[in-house]
Formats: C-alpha cells, sequence, structure tokens
C-alpha cells in the first residue's frame, strides 16, 4: 500500500510540474493575473470605496461575500468542536467530588456527593490534578494582557489603512483571553467570559456581518452592497461603502474572538471545562 | 421582492443558522421553529427561481452590487434552477422527519445540531447556486466541515469513520482549489462565465488541462467515485439518522452537480469529451463503480449500509451518465440528479424510523416490520422501487434515459452495468422485504411467539416519509415535463 501511494503522490506531482510550465513566468507583470483584474482594482479601488487599502477593499467589500461565509467558516468551526467535545454535567455519571482551595492559607477542602461551595474570594475551585500556577507568569501575563488586547483593538479599527483587519484583530484579542487561561486556569478565563457569553458573541459576530447585508437588501439594494447605507449614516454612497467595511470587520473581529476562545476551551479541557491544560 | 430570491435563498439559512445558534443558549424550544420557517424561505425562493429561470431564462444576481468579474455573481439558469428546489425540499422533509429523533438522541445539544444543519444547508444551496469558482469552494469548505461535525456524532465508530472522511474530503477540497488557482494563473478570472469566455484560446495548454483534471478528481473524491469511495459507507452508516438522511442523499449530488457545472458551462463539452479523450475510460470506471457498489452491497447483512454501497453505486450512474458525452446520457445524469437525491432521501429517513423504533438496523432486527410499522414499510418498497427502476417511479425514467444514451454512444458495457445493478437491486430489496415480511417464521413448538400489533413510528415521522414517497411517483409521472421544459435547456445546444 506505502508504495503505491507513493508512487501516486510521485505522479500527481510530476503532473502538477508538468503542467506548470505553461504557467506565465514567476512575478511577470504581464501575465492574465496581473493585467486582467488588477489594474481596475489598484486604480479605481480609493475612488469606489473610499478605502486606501486595496486588499481590505477587495476582501470586504469586491469580494464580502466570500469573506462572510468564511467567518461562517469559523464559526461552524466553533461549533462542531462544541457539538462534538463537549460533555454536559448529565453524561458525567456520579456526583463528582470537589476540591477547593483556601487561597490564602492553601488549605485544600473536599467536598463529596455533589455538594457545592458558594462563591467567595476566599476559596477557589481546584481538580485534583491541580499545580500552582507561577506568579512570575501570572503576573507577567495580567501586565501583558492589557496592551494585547488594545493592540488587538487598533488592528481592527486600522485595517483600512495598513495590514490589518477582523481576522488578525480578533486571532490578537482570542489569544489575550487564552493567555489568561494559560497563565492561571481555565476556570479563570471562563470566569470572565462565560461558555454562553462566547457561544452568543460567537454567532453574534456573524450576525453582524450578515445583519449588515441583509440591512442594505431591506434598504432597496442587493445583498452587501453598502452604498445601501449612505441614507442611515448621513454619508455619500462611496463614504458608506468605506464604513459598511468597519461594520463587518467588526463583526468579524467578534467571531474570531469568541470563536478562538470557545475552540481552546474545549479543546484544552477536553469538553469538561476543568482545569484546562 | 422576487428580484431578491437569490439573495434570500441562501442568506435566510445562513442567518437563521445563527438566531438558532443564540437561541440554543437562551430557549432551546425556539430552535425548531426557527429552522423549519428559514429552510420553508429557502424553499420558497428556490420554487420561485425556477419559475423565473422558466420565465425568463438566465437570472443573474449580483452581490455587493459588483458586477462581474470584479465581484461575486450568482448565476440561475435551468441546470441549476432544478437542483435548487430538490436540495431545499429534501432538507426542509428531513428537519421536520428527525425532530423527535434528534430531541431523542441530543437532548443537551439541540441548538448547535440544528445550527450545523441550517449551515450545511446553506452550503449546499450556495455550491449550487453560485456562479463563481471560488465562492464555490468558500460554501463547499462550510458544508464539508458541518458534514463532519454532523456524522462525527453517532455511534462508536462514528467519530473515526469521520475522521477518515475528513482526510479524504480534505484532500478533495484541496484539489478543486488547486484547479481553480490554475485556472485563475491563466485566465485571471474566478467568474464562471467568465473564465468560459476567456479559456477556449488556451485549450491547448497543459495547465489548464491539468486544471480540469485535478478539478475533476477533487470533485470525484468529494462524490466518492469509484476507485475514491472508501470512505462513505463508514461514515454514512454510523452517523446519527438525521445526518446522514440530509448528506446521503444531498451531498454527492450536489457534488455530482459541480462535476456537470464545469463540464457544460466552465469548460465546454467539446473540451472535456473530445481534446481530453478520456471520457471512455471514466464510462468503465463507472461501470466498475456500479458493479461494485452493487456487490458490496449484496454483501451487507445490516440495512444502512447496503444503502451507502447503493449511493456508490448511483454515483457511478450519473458520473457515467454524464461522461457518455451525448444528449440522453446527459438528461439522465441530471434528471437521476433529482430522483436520486428523492430516493435516496426516502429509504433513508425509512432507516431513520426503523432506528428511532427498533435501535437497530441489522437485517435480524428488521424481522416482522411490515406487521409493526406498515406505513414506514409502504415507504420502503416505493423507494425501493424507484432505486429498483420499476415504472410509474421516477428511477425508471432516468435509467431509461441512461440506457438509451448507453446505446446510442454505443457503449454497452455501462448499459450491461445498469441493467446488472438493477437486478441486484431486485434481490438486495427483496431479501430484506422477506426478513421483514416472513420473520420471524412460526414456531411449530407450540410458543406463543405472535409479535404484538402495530407500533409505528411517530406522525411526524410518518407524515415528511409518506410525502416523500408520493413525490417519488408524481415526479416519476411528470417526467416529460421536467424533461421537456428544463433539462433540455440545461445543456448546451452543441451537444447532441
Amino acid at each position: 500500500m506505502k508504495i503505491i501511494g507513493l508512487i501516486i503522490t510521485v505522479v500527481t506531482g510530476a503532473l502538477l510540474f508538468y503542467a506548470a510550465g505553461d504557467f506565465p513566468a514567476w512575478s511577470d507583470p504581464a501575465s492574465p493575473a496581473s493585467t486582467y483584474l488588477s489594474p481596475h482594482f489598484i486604480e479605481k479601488t480609493m475612488e469606489e470605496t473610499s478605502v486606501p487599502n486595496i486588499v481590505t477593499a477587495v476582501l470586504a467589500d469586491y469580494r464580502s461575500f466570500d469573506t462572510m461565509f468564511e467567518t461562517a467558516v469559523i464559526f461552524s468551526a466553533g461549533v462542531v468542536c462544541f457539538f462534538l467535545l463537549r460533555i454536559s454535567r448529565r453524561e458525567d455519571e456520579e456526583p463528582e467530588t470537589r476540591y477547593y482551595r483556601h487561597v490564602l492559607t492553601g488549605v485544600t477542602i473536599q467536598l463529596k456527593e455533589g455538594h457545592k461551595m458558594p462563591p467567595s474570594a476566599d476559596f477557589e475551585r481546584i481538580d485534583s490534578m491541580w499545580t500552582p500556577p507561577d506568579l512570575i507568569i501570572k503576573t507577567g501575563c495580567r501586565l501583558l494582557i492589557p496592551f494585547v488586547q488594545l493592540f488587538g483593538l487598533y488592528v481592527i479599527a486600522h485595517g483600512h489603512h495598513s495590514p490589518g483587519g477582523g481576522f488578525q484583530g480578533g486571532v490578537i484579542l482570542g489569544a489575550s483571553v487564552i493567555l489568561l487561561a494559560i497563565s492561571h486556569d481555565l476556570r479563570t478565563a471562563v470566569r470572565r467570559m462565560s461558555e454562553k457569553l462566547i457561544g452568543i458573541l460567537c454567532a453574534a459576530g456573524v450576525l453582524i456581518y450578515a445583519c449588515t447585508g441583509a440591512l442594505c437588501l431591506l434598504l432597496k439594494l442587493n445583498f452587501l452592497d453598502y452604498s445601501a447605507l449612505a441614507g442611515i449614516l448621513h454619508v455619500d454612497p462611496i463614504t458608506a461603502r468605506s464604513h459598511g467595511i468597519l461594520m463587518v470587520e467588526i463583526g468579524v473581529g467578534i467571531a474570531v474572538l469568541a470563536t478562538m476562545i470557545w475552540i481552546y476551551n474545549n479543546i484544552s479541557s477536553a469538553g469538561r471545562y476543568r482545569q484546562g491544560l | 421582492m422576487s428580484e431578491q430570491y437569490p439573495a434570500l435563498l441562501v442568506v435566510v439559512p445562513l442567518l437563521s443558522a445563527l438566531v438558532v445558534s443564540i437561541a440554543g443558549w437562551i430557549n432551546k424550544r425556539l430552535c425548531f421553529p426557527i429552522a423549519v420557517a428559514a429552510l420553508g424561505v429557502a424553499a420558497w425562493s428556490a420554487v420561485g427561481l425556477l419559475l423565473r429561470v422558466l420565465d425568463e431564462g438566465v437570472i443573474v444576481y449580483k452581490l455587493g452590487g459588483w458586477s462581474p468579474p470584479m465581484g461575486i455573481a450568482y448565476y440561475i439558469d435551468y441546470l441549476n434552477g432544478l437542483v435548487l428546489p430538490v436540495v431545499s425540499i429534501v432538507a426542509l422533509l428531513n428537519l421536520i422527519a428527525n425532530k423527535k429523533g434528534i430531541e431523542q438522541q441530543f437532548p443537551d445539544k439541540i441548538g448547535p445540531f440544528y445550527t450545523l444543519y441550517l449551515l450545511m444547508v446553506t452550503g449546499l444551496l450556495g455550491i449550487v447556486v453560485t456562479g463563481d469558482a471560488f465562492n464555490l469552494y468558500v460554501l463547499l469548505e462550510i458544508a464539508a466541515l458541518t458534514g463532519y461535525g454532523l456524522l462525527a456524532m453517532g455511534e462508536e465508530r462514528a467519530p473515526l469513520a469521520t475522521l477518515n472522511y475528513l482526510y479524504m474530503g480534505t484532500i478533495g477540497a484541496c484539489f478543486y482549489l488547486l484547479g481553480v488557482g490554475y485556472l485563475y494563473i491563466v485566465t485571471g478570472s474566478l467568474n464562471m462565465v467568465d473564465i468560459a469566455r476567456l479559456l477556449p484560446p488556451l485549450y491547448q495548454s497543459k495547465a489548464v488541462m491539468a486544471a480540469f483534471i485535478i478539478c475533476m478528481v477533487g470533485v470525484w473524491l468529494k462524490m466518492a467515485f469509484f476507485p475514491l469511495h472508501a470512505w462513505l459507507p463508514n461514515a454514512y452508516t454510523y452517523a446519527n439518522s438525521a445526518a446522514s438522511s440530509l448528506i446521503a442523499p444531498l451531498v454527492t449530488k450536489v457534488m455530482i452537480y459541480v462535476m456537470i457545472r464545469l463540464m457544460l458551462t466552465v469548460f465546454t463539452p467539446e473540451f472535456a469529451f473530445t481534446t481530453l479523450a478520456v471520457s471512455n475510460a471514466i464510462v468503465w470506471l463507472a461501470v466498475i463503480a456500479i458493479v461494485m457498489g452493487a456487490v458490496l452491497a449484496l454483501a451487507e447483512r445490516n440495512l444502512k449500509k447496503m444503502l451507502t454501497y447503493i449511493v456508490v453505486a448511483e454515483v457511478g450512474y450519473m458520473v457515467g451518465g454524464a461522461w457518455l458525452g451525448n444528449r440522453d446520457g446527459m438528461t439522465g445524469a441530471i434528471l437521476h440528479i433529482v430522483n436520486d437525491a428523492l430516493m435516496t432521501l426516502c429509504v433513508f429517513m425509512v432507516v431513520g424510523n426503523i432506528v428511532y423504533k427498533v435501535k437497530g438496523y441489522a437485517f435480524e432486527d428488521l424481522q416482522g416490520l411490515f406487521r409493526k410499522m406498515p406505513f414506514t414499510m409502504g415507504a420502503l418498497v416505493i423507494g425501493a422501487m424507484s432505486i429498483i427502476g420499476v415504472p410509474p417511479t421516477c428511477g425508471f425514467f432516468s435509467k431509461w434515459y441512461l440506457i438509451v444514451g448507453a446505446i446510442s454512444a454505443g457503449h454497452y458495457g455501462f448499459m450491461a452495468a445498469l441493467i446488472f445493478s438493477s437486478l441486484v437491486s431486485v434481490v438486495l430489496f427483496f431479501r430484506v422485504f422477506e426478513i421483514c415480511f416472513y420473520e420471524p417464521f412460526a414456531d411449530h413448538h407450540g410458543h406463543d411467539n405472535h409479535p404484538g400489533g402495530m407500533d409505528e413510528a411517530p406522525v411526524s415521522m410518518v407524515v415528511p416519509l409518506l410525502i416523500v414517497a408520493v413525490i417519488l411517483i408524481v415526479v416519476g409521472l411528470y417526467t416529460g415535463d421536467i424533461v421537456n421544459h428544463v433539462i433540455q435547456f440545461a445543456i448546451p445546444e452543441t451537444m447532441v
């Protein structure tokens, strides 16, 4: 079997190389890809959408519909992770034993048969495999996280002018919360952003994108034709395109942020939402 | 309103998937009505689009108001105008039928299940409606990803079988993307009609040929065309019934549609059939697919797995018909997309009902089912008749066109394979009927061995199933109209 696989791989690779012989030369300015549509985008983008960053304009305006579904792909990845991995409490057969640690003294208490302790600042819930978080890492991350988040917001907001946008900014924002989960534990992160909040945000992000499109539809233009928003935003139709892009970028940012955290939570804790990695 | 149907068709299921996802966290009971309403709107738009296409011909919808090739456009012509209603109606009926089963199987995860279901339908509808080669890939991704999620939830072996599917499906999607990339390098465009306009001078280019071959192989992987079918039977068998009765009828058929779209619209039939000169070999592969599918189905002692091998054989029908290279074969293939989606839905819904009641689908579990579940079994009889190809069920007519196509192409191997597979289907289904009808055999030792009376699945499961069974016959009776008013115009006139 391995030999057959090797032969197929080699033959396919050879076919691809053989076909590449008819490609235009590498970075040839006269190649169809650079002469057919690109000149239009390079020359007209500013005029048609008032967005200086051509990549953003193509991504979120000319081919905005693709980008909406790319966001939906990310959303579905999050939902699939949750759907397959999350183990609800009902499926865990026995009433679990809970451990609580007194934060100041380090004394651990064991509560059997599903008894719970009311939430308080003095005790934190831990698992049987608990390891104390490192003080230096904990403090370092706590200092770092606000700046990471600020940068994430900047990347989302500045996508019109510089490299960036919703996907990149959302990943940075999501990473900041994941950093919290890694440096402390998953419970701390889930206390800040509950599972329900993440699940709702994840859908809400894509919903912002799709609703922006649907709003254009209600305003009697085609789906995602942002110039329809001119009336609501009190700007001219060209500027409205730029604002429309910002709206969908925010949606993308929220969706990516929430999905990153959702996937991390489900995978790192194998769907049990305990301490995590 | 009607000029926005192309957008509504895809956007309403997408929006509702998101709303259902949020509703799942707030009140689970809202999920089902929202999902049904959304698919109802989608089905309404799809039928509306078909009627508009019949009236005015091809519809172009510019997304974002950008005209192609700058932006993305939807093209609805006779080919996808016919497939869209089928996809949306199959999804709607299956959703209604499986409400009880879904609540029984995933009481905690109703929200995510409906979300994935709706996203999957969005993906499939988007694949069919789009006129942009890259947009097709994006929606293929959605349909695939949600499909993996839905199929992996099932029996113990489902995750492993789905992982296998995931590897194969991802390779298939990558191949398609690679092919589109090659086309973009040589033409600079992603719009299907635009590519078709730019391609003819380049038909001698090796890159274009490679692009066509890679796209085809990718699509074959996705549709489980022999010898790339190995992932399908296990993935579909071990999944939960709501997912398998959505995915088994639709995914393979939508991929056949993509193949035909590539052959007829993106490339020209002349290029596919004469420049490449591989069509004969592909029809022979289809012959092997049909024979192997039938033989492997014969070896199974379990209803659901037997049906999955029939799906593999049916894929052979359609690929073979499309590659015969004549009008009748192509008509048969397109008609069979419609018919096979409906009859696969019918038999898989029957399995869903049996699983709901009996909790099994091995042959031993089927004993005495005619007495126990007469309506479900009645639907199975009609579905089976259609798969065998007994008039007036629809399966007969598409098989007829395929056989006529095979004869006029002079490809008697394909004709023989079609007849062989019909005969094997007779054996397959009458074996099932025998078990359901006569077994358990009367016990002569005087023990009271009579099973109880009727124990039919709930009304909400039986009624959609019976509707599908009736549709099988109705579509069969109206085949002439479908062919003369729709399919005839879906095939370019250059093809004879």
